[in-house]
């Protein structure tokens, strides 16, 4: 693995990389590795977003041109948006309850709620509209997940802050 | 010492001479999960108010929380100082959280079981097969003298732990995650805060119109809830399932299966619903604090597996999520 550390740092030179991407062609669970790699670094960079059949797809991209170094591809995805239908454009309080629970044998599901009240406060310029959480799918499932974390146990309802913490990573 | 004690000293100090480290950190091990126990019990029992920092990547969020507590149960109210205002509340039944700039309410309504109303002795002994539990010195936080907890993780899938609890409560002052590179994830950190506040429930009314609760719309039939049906194959060490559940979106329209895994420390979900019909999605990490997220496609599922874990670990979950009695 360490001669494909540096062939995704581009320290290799043309022959060498040749050699070490025939290898990569060869040997799939060599490339599994070089994905992996790929993604948690990117990660790590906050360069969200990178698809995790990136590999499947390079590999693809290897065998039409064999010398090709895809040195820090990345995707500019962001993460998956599954917006709100409710979320958009609406003015006035509006009650979104759209996870509801059922236990394993515990009874009679919950119910599911998704009421929109009279509005009870000025409208909201439709250009605010985007100060709604921009990956609200995510954040729900961040709000669902955040009941059963052993952070939760230990600091209360301080570690909810996550499901409302702003999601530019660079913003201040 | 006891006599019995005394007769068996010498040996005792032979056999420590060899094992004395090993001795010495077991010791220290069950001090520290004392002390974590505490910090559970702390978080549930007592009246507190305060300010506290929330710091992620190089974001700095400011927010109030108060804990208020009776015999009807325990009553939590976190509002953001910063930004636009955001307000949760957190009642025994459900969680809401409010959003001012365009007047949402969102309703999650809990779990009728507590998964966590202590940490429980086998997850704090299972979390010193999984982490190396010291504690660390003494330090002044927020006015109060606290004890440091320092919790390092014995293999690349879980982030270590810093926390600092009040000396006399056990309430949690402080709390880092910390990434392999000793980089901070995630920072929690108390500026002021009033333990065993004089409190009333006015402290934590919300304060924003409460919806009442629409008529439940029908719902699948509970059948379905007993069994999600799929299964994480390749978990990683220490991982064991907590929770599994059927959720409803949409209305109910949409069926999403809810599976949580934790090593007592941190916790991993993992969500499973149809692909949206656009199929529009993006796959791959992204990064919420110390939360790592992680979305794929599965023939025609979603997977989205998150959790205050290392990417690492939500993508060896996501890559091995499969149904039950299949290979």
């Amino acid at each position: 693995m360490d001669k494909i550390s540096q062939l995704m740092d581009g320290e290799l030179g043309r022959g060498e990389s040749k050699a070490q991407i025939e290898r990569l062609e060869r040997d799939a669970s060599l490339l599994q590795g070089w994905e992996t790699y790929h993604v948690i670094r990117d990660a790590l960079r906050r360069e969200v977003g990178l698809s995790s059949d990136f590999g499947r797809r390079l590999h693809a991209r290897l065998e039409q041109e064999p010398v090709v170094i895809a040195r820090r591809a990345r995707l500019a995805h962001h993460l998956a948006r599954y917006t709100l239908p409710i979320a958009a454009g609406v003015a006035g309080v509006t009650l979104v309850a759209w996870l509801a629970l059922s236990f394993q044998g515990a009874g009679p599901p919950k119910g599911e709620i998704v009421a929109q009240l009279p509005a009870s406060a000025p409208a909201t310029p439709a250009g605010k509209q985007g100060a709604v959480p921009t990956n609200a799918g995510v954040k729900d499932y961040l709000m669902a997940h955040q009941e059963f974390s052993p952070s939760t146990a230990m600091q209360g309802v301080a570690s909810y802050v996550r499901t409302v913490s702003s999601d530019e990573p660079n913003a201040r | 010492m006891s006599r019995l004690g005394l007769r068996f000293l010498p040996a005792l100090v032979a056999s420590s001479l060899s094992t004395g480290h090993a001795l010495g950190q077991a010791v220290e091990q069950n001090d520290a999960l004392v002390w974590l126990q505490r910090i559970a019990d702390a978080a549930r029992e007592l009246n507190y108010t305060g300010t506290f920092v929330y710091q992620h990547g190089d974001q700095v969020e400011t927010s109030r929380i108060t804990h208020f507590v009776d015999r009807s149960g325990e009553y939590e109210k976190l509002e953001t100082l910063d930004g636009p205002r955001r307000e949760i509340i957190r009642t025994n039944s459900e969680v809401l959280t409010f959003f001012a700039d365009t007047q949402l309410v969102k309703r999650e309504k809990r779990s009728t079981r507590r998964t966590f109303p202590a940490l429980l002795p086998e997850q704090l002994s299972s979390l010193t097969a999984h982490y190396q539990l010291r504690k660390g010195v003494q330090e002044r936080i927020a006015g109060y003298d606290s004890q440091a907890l320092v919790l390092e993780p014995r293999d690349e899938f879980r982030y270590g732990h810093k926390l600092w609890a009040e000396i006399k409560t056990g309430l949690l002052l402080k709390a880092r995650m910390l990434n392999e590179r000793r980089e901070v994830m995630e920072q929690f950190h108390f500026t002021q805060v009033q333990i065993n506040a004089p409190l009333t429930r006015d402290a934590v009314k919300p304060g924003f119109a409460v919806p009442a609760p629409d008529s439940s719309p029908s719902l699948p039939p509970a059948a379905a809830a007993a069994d999600t049906g799929w299964t994480v194959r390749n978990r990683p060490a220490g991982f064991k399932k907590i929770m599994e559940l059927r959720r409803t979106k949409q209305g109910g329209q949409v069926q999403v299966a809810h599976l949580v895994y934790s090593d007592g420390l941190a916790a991993v979900s993992v969500f499973i619903e149809p692909l949206p019909p656009s199929r529009n999605v993006a796959e791959g990490l992204s990064q919420q604090g110390a939360v790592t997220i992680y979305t794929k496609s599965l023939s025609d599922q979603l997977v989205t597996v998150l959790g205050e874990t290392p990417p690492v670990t939500v993508m060896q979950i996501g890559d091995s999520v499969g149904l039950k009695g299949r290979q």
